[in-house]
Order: C-alpha cells, then sequence, then structure tokens
C-alpha cells in the first residue's frame, strides 16, 4: 500500500514584509496509512507549519508532497478544501466549537460541505456522540459541557466525513492531566480502528502514546523520519 | 442547490444566535425603508387621486371662484361673480357648452323631526349630478322646472342622508333647512370623505335661484362659475381668454389684481403634486440617509463580526468550507437580516401612512410596488455593504483563521 503522506525536500517560506523566512528546510517524511505517531518540537521549530501542510491548510513552497495519491502542490483551494472535506478531520487545542450551534450541530459541521450528500449524516453525528458518550446531550450548547466533553465532541466532529487521516494539534493543551489521557486513549482507540493518527505536540508524555516520534529542530526533521 | 440551501440555513443560525447585531442591523434598515415605502405609497396615492380629481373634476372644466386670491386668504369671501357673468360667457364662448353658477353656503342648520345637522348647501342649475359626473342614487335630479318656480327641493350628500334619515327612505320627505321646508328629491352617491381633501358628502344641493332668493336674498351675486369646453386641448388659451374677459366686464383696472380666482385641472394637479412633492422629497432625503447609514452600520457591525469569528471561520475552513460558501454564508446573513429590516420597515411604513391619513388627509396608496421597491433596496444595501466584510472573511486564510481564534 502507498503511503498517506509522502514528502520530499519540502520547503515552506513566509514573506515577511520585504524579506522571505524560511520555515520549513527539506523535509522528508513519509506516514503510513493507519500509523499513529507524534510530532514533536519546541514552538518556533515549524511543527504548527509542518501540521498545516500535512492537513492541506497549506501548500509547500516547494518540493513534492503526494497525499492520497494526489500532488498537493498546485492545487487550487476548492481543491484543498475537497481533500480537508473528505480525508481529514482536525482536532483543535481549543477545540473551536461554535458557541450558538448544539453538541449535534457541531458534529454535523462537515457534513455540510460534503460535495454529495448523504441523508444519513444525522443518524451518524447520533451515533458518534452516543459511542463517545454523550449521547444525552445533543442539544447541548458547548458552554454547558466540561473541556473533556467538548474536546470530545470535536473529536466526533472530526471523525464524521469518515477521514483517513485524523491530525491533532495540541488536543490536551486544555484539558487537566486525567481528562488529558481520556482524550489520548480515545486517539488511541481510532487508531485501533484503521485511523491513520498525527498528534502534534511539545509534551513528552503525550508524545508516549505514539508509536513513532517525529522530532523538528528549526524546520529540519532531526529523529524519526523513517523506521 | 442543495448545498446554497445548508449554507443559507448556516447563515439564519448565526443570525438568530448573534441577536444584538441582528437587531440593530435590521432596525436601521428597517427605518429606512419605512421613509422609502411611505415615498413610493404617497406618490402612486398621489397620482391616483390627482387623476381621479381630474376625472370627477371634468378635464374639459374650468372653475371660477368669486373674489381675490388675498381676500380669500384672509377667509373673507368677496361676491364678485354675476348671474350675468355667466350669461355673458355663455354668449361669448362658442365652445363652452356648458357654464354652471353656483351658489354656497357655509354652516346651514338642516333638521329633519328631531335630527339637526350643519351642512353647506350649494346652489345649482338644473342637471347637477351630469355637469359633475357625480351620479344620483336614488330619487331625481334637479330640473329645469324646479329652477324655474323656485322650487323647495333637494338633493342630499349621502352623509347628511345618512344624518339626517338614518335607515329611513328620504326621498319624497320633507325637510326644514333654515326654518323652510324642502322636499328631498334625490339622494348622491358616496364619494368617501377623502376626495380631494375634506368632505363632500354632507353637502345639500338645492335650486340656485331657491337658494339665492330664500336663502341668501341675493338677486345678482354667485359664489362660483364653472364652464366646461368642447375644445378640451385648447384649454390653457380658454383660460387666458376668460380671464381677460372676466377682469373686463368686472372693469379691473391695468396692474390690479384679479378679483376672482380661476383654476384649471393643471393647476388642480400642480396643487397636489406639489404638496405631496415637498413631503416626497422631505422623506425620500430621510430614507435615502437613513438606508446608507443603515448600510455603514451593517457593514460595520459585519466586520467585528468577522473579526470576532475568525476561529468559526477557520474551522469551517478546516473541515471543508471553499472560499464561497464562507462567502455566501455572511453574505446570506447580511440578506437574512436586510430581507426582515425591509419587511418590518414596510409594516412601519404602513403604520406611519395610518398615522399621517388620521392627522391630516394625505393620498397614499398601497401596491406591490411600495412592498417590491422596498424589498429591492434592502436586498441591495445587503448586497452593497454585507459585500465587503463577506469577502473578507471568504478570504481569510485557513492557517491565518485558525491560529487567530484565540
Amino acid at each position: 500500500m502507498t503511503p498517506l503522506c509522502l514528502m520530499e525536500k519540502v520547503h515552506k517560506s513566509f514573506r515577511m514584509g520585504e524579506e522571505s523566512v524560511e520555515v520549513l528546510k527539506g523535509i522528508d517524511l513519509t506516514i503510513e496509512r493507519g500509523e499513529i505517531c507524534a510530532i514533536m518540537g519546541v514552538s518556533g521549530s515549524g511543527k504548527s507549519t509542518l501540521m498545516n501542510l500535512i492537513g492541506c491548510l497549506d501548500v509547500p513552497t516547494s518540493g513534492r508532497y503526494r497525499f492520497a495519491e494526489r500532488e498537493v502542490l498546485g492545487l487550487a483551494d476548492d481543491e484543498l478544501s475537497e481533500i480537508r472535506n473528505a480525508h481529514i478531520g482536525f482536532v483543535f487545542q481549543s477545540f473551536y466549537l461554535l458557541p450558538y450551534a448544539t453538541v449535534l450541530e457541531n458534529v454535523l459541521l462537515p457534513s455540510l460541505y460534503r460535495e454529495s450528500v448523504k441523508d444519513n449524516a444525522r443518524e451518524r453525528a447520533m451515533e458518534l456522540l452516543r459511542l463517545i458518550g454523550l449521547g444525552e446531550r445533543l442539544r447541548f450548547r458547548p458552554n454547558r459541557l466540561s473541556g473533556g466533553e467538548q474536546q470530545r465532541v470535536a473529536i466526533c466532529r472530526a471523525l464524521m466525513n469518515d477521514p483517513e487521516l485524523l491530525l491533532a494539534d495540541e488536543p490536551t493543551g486544555q484539558l487537566d492531566s486525567r481528562t488529558a489521557a481520556e482524550i489520548m486513549n480515545l486517539l488511541v482507540a481510532m487508531n485501533g480502528r484503521g485511523k491513520t493518527v498525527v498528534i502534534v505536540t511539545h509534551d513528552p508524555a503525550i508524545a508516549a502514546y505514539a508509536k513513532r516520534i517525529i522530532r523538528i529542530r528549526d524546520g529540519v526533521i532531526v529523529d524519526g523520519q523513517a523506521d | 442547490m442543495d448545498r446554497l440551501i445548508r449554507i443559507l440555513a448556516q447563515s439564519l443560525r448565526a443570525v438568530l444566535a448573534l441577536k444584538l447585531r441582528s437587531f440593530f442591523c435590521a432596525l436601521s434598515i428597517a427605518i429606512g425603508i419605512s421613509a422609502i415605502t411611505i415615498i413610493v405609497a404617497a406618490t402612486e396615492g398621489a397620482y391616483q387621486k390627482v387623476f381621479e380629481i381630474v376625472e370627477t373634476f371634468g378635464p374639459d372644466a374650468i372653475f371660477i371662484v368669486g373674489g381675490s386670491e388675498q381676500s380669500r386668504g384672509l377667509g373673507q369671501r368677496e361676491k364678485t361673480l354675476t348671474l350675468a357673468d355667466a350669461e355673458a360667457i355663455r354668449a361669448a364662448f362658442a365652445t363652452a357648452y356648458r357654464v354652471v353658477p353656483m351658489s354656497a353656503l357655509r354652516d346651514v342648520i338642516v333638521s329633519y323631526k328631531g335630527n339637526r345637522y350643519t351642512a353647506p348647501v350649494v346652489g345649482s342649475t338644473s342637471d347637477y349630478s351630469r355637469s359633475w359626473s357625480w351620479p344620483v342614487v336614488e330619487g331625481s335630479d334637479l330640473t329645469e322646472d324646479d329652477l324655474r318656480r323656485l322650487a323647495n327641493v333637494a338633493l342630499l350628500g349621502h352623509e347628511t342622508m345618512r344624518e339626517l334619515f338614518g335607515d329611513e327612505d328620504p326621498v319624497g320627505k320633507t325637510i326644514l333647512v333654515r326654518q323652510i321646508p324642502v322636499q328631498v328629491v334625490g339622494v348622491l352617491l358616496e364619494r368617501g370623505a377623502a376626495q380631494g381633501g375634506g368632505n363632500i358628502d354632507n353637502r345639500v344641493v338645492m335650486p340656485l335661484t331657491t337658494v339665492m332668493k330664500k336663502l341668501q336674498n341675493e338677486a345678482k351675486y354667485i359664489s362660483f362659475l364653472r364652464v366646461r369646453f368642447e375644445d378640451q386641448e385648447n384649454l390653457d388659451r380658454r383660460m387666458e381668454e376668460l380671464k381677460a374677459f372676466l377682469r373686463a366686464r368686472h372693469r379691473v383696472p391695468e396692474g390690479e389684481p384679479d378679483d376672482f380666482q380661476i383654476f384649471s385641472p393643471k393647476d388642480i394637479i400642480k396643487f397636489l403634486v406639489a404638496l405631496t412633492g415637498s413631503l416626497v422629497a422631505f422623506v425620500g432625503i430621510v430614507g435615502i440617509i437613513s438606508l446608507i447609514v443603515a448600510g455603514f452600520v451593517l457593514a460595520n457591525l459585519f466586520h467585528l463580526s468577522v473579526r470576532e469569528r475568525t476561529g468559526e471561520i477557520g474551522i469551517r475552513r478546516s473541515v471543508g468550507a471553499k472560499k464561497r460558501d464562507i462567502l455566501f454564508q455572511f453574505l446570506g446573513e447580511a440578506l437574512i437580516i436586510t430581507t426582515a429590516g425591509g419587511l418590518c420597515g414596510f409594516l412601519m411604513g404602513l403604520a406611519a401612512a395610518k398615522l399621517l391619513q388620521y392627522v391630516e388627509e394625505f393620498p397614499i396608496h398601497f401596491t406591490w410596488k411600495a412592498f417590491a421597491v422596498g424589498l429591492l433596496l434592502s436586498w441591495l444595501v445587503g448586497i452593497v455593504f454585507g459585500l465587503r466584510p463577506a469577502s473578507q472573511a471568504a478570504n481569510l486564510e485557513p492557517i491565518e483563521a485558525v491560529r487567530g481564534a484565540l
């Protein structure tokens, strides 16, 4: 089987006024399907930029990036949106639930932007929430839930379109350690069900849940780029 | 299409959630639209009214009132027109096919049994109905014979009839007009209160000769003259001729003002258009200014909203929303709000119009046009002023949006 993500000599620069700053300086990275790995690095190391590229939120300045058999470099904004919608589920540090929408509506969000609508979206969303133990809170607003519950809702949302990749950016950054463990176990369980899971973190305890740790420093991978 | 509907459902959700923003945007739009609604309705009302009045008045008729403009302005009514003037006009103008002299008395007490009512009495020649295109709905019109005999007969306006007789049939009954017994021969069609400003359904019409001799003790002077011309296309010229003719007959010296006032259908149109025009201009300016202000209120509140909701935009983009999905969502929000504002504005306009009509008889006529103009303008404001913040939202880079939330 081909890898899910395949990066070769990926560079990424940002324009800062007149100057151009190179944040990623030649990344070679392979993420296999069904893998669970962590990307570790201090802030400013380029790990967030790497995550954005993996998640097709942004495109490399140069190099090659194949995601799910498609060359990402040169894709139009709309096509990137379609890839994110169909293949990637994001979990963010601060949950990013819509405050005015109910739990169920939040989980349904990715289904709104699907190219072809399956009419069982509601059932699937409710099933996901039931599995995760929030079946009774469908009509709640996010602000009535605890942090851990909110992150579980966010994970349901990430799973909504049945993506291949779960991309979690500091998923436990705002949770206490007990809740953090629950969330991590949930992500590991999802990996057990066949999802590829990538966790971006600076916390070794969190990275320890992954089978592989990719360390990034100053825009280059220093450890774990190949098994 | 399905996708658009789903996006617009999201817009509606946000509009309902962000109540304060929606309320202020909608309110400011509503104020502008209500003013615009009134204008459109007033313009239409004015045209309709002018059309009706000219139709009633007779598009070929010239109306002459005795007394100079100054004296009327002071509320006096000098008598300067005479029966002889009417005869002379009839003789001098070949195309004047009907010359109707009239007298009028204000506030005459009329009574029937115990019912008393104060009404204006109009003295007219025969065929009142035909000269004024005003049908007699019960009984019959005044006749030549009535005029010759100085008959004590009367036509009643609808309101006077109702006040005196209630449900009783008035035709053939005898009423008292200033203690003189007068027989009711007919009832005029109800014209409605707003006709030409003021009530005209309360009049009592009697033969001119009877009114002059028995009520006014007057042998010579009359109050009004109405002249209808066959050659309607020359009405302006005829009017000038009439003016010169009457000035000559009344021996008004050169340079002195007319001792009478003369009106053509055009003057009535001018008067009404001027009356409505000034209000339309005022309300129109207010309406347009408030719509522009509303637009800026909307643009600013949306601009703030986009900044506040950067995280929402980020998460939507990360789960696969395209730029145009975000654009449509925010434009949809603007349009939903302005539509709601427009509808409220229309209702406010309706209410304000009712109030205006209550305060003063003002021709206002609501049709689908006022509604359509209001709705289109609110959409226009929504699109014009919503587009910038919406495209600003759509063009946020996903990575910026995701990062910029907290």
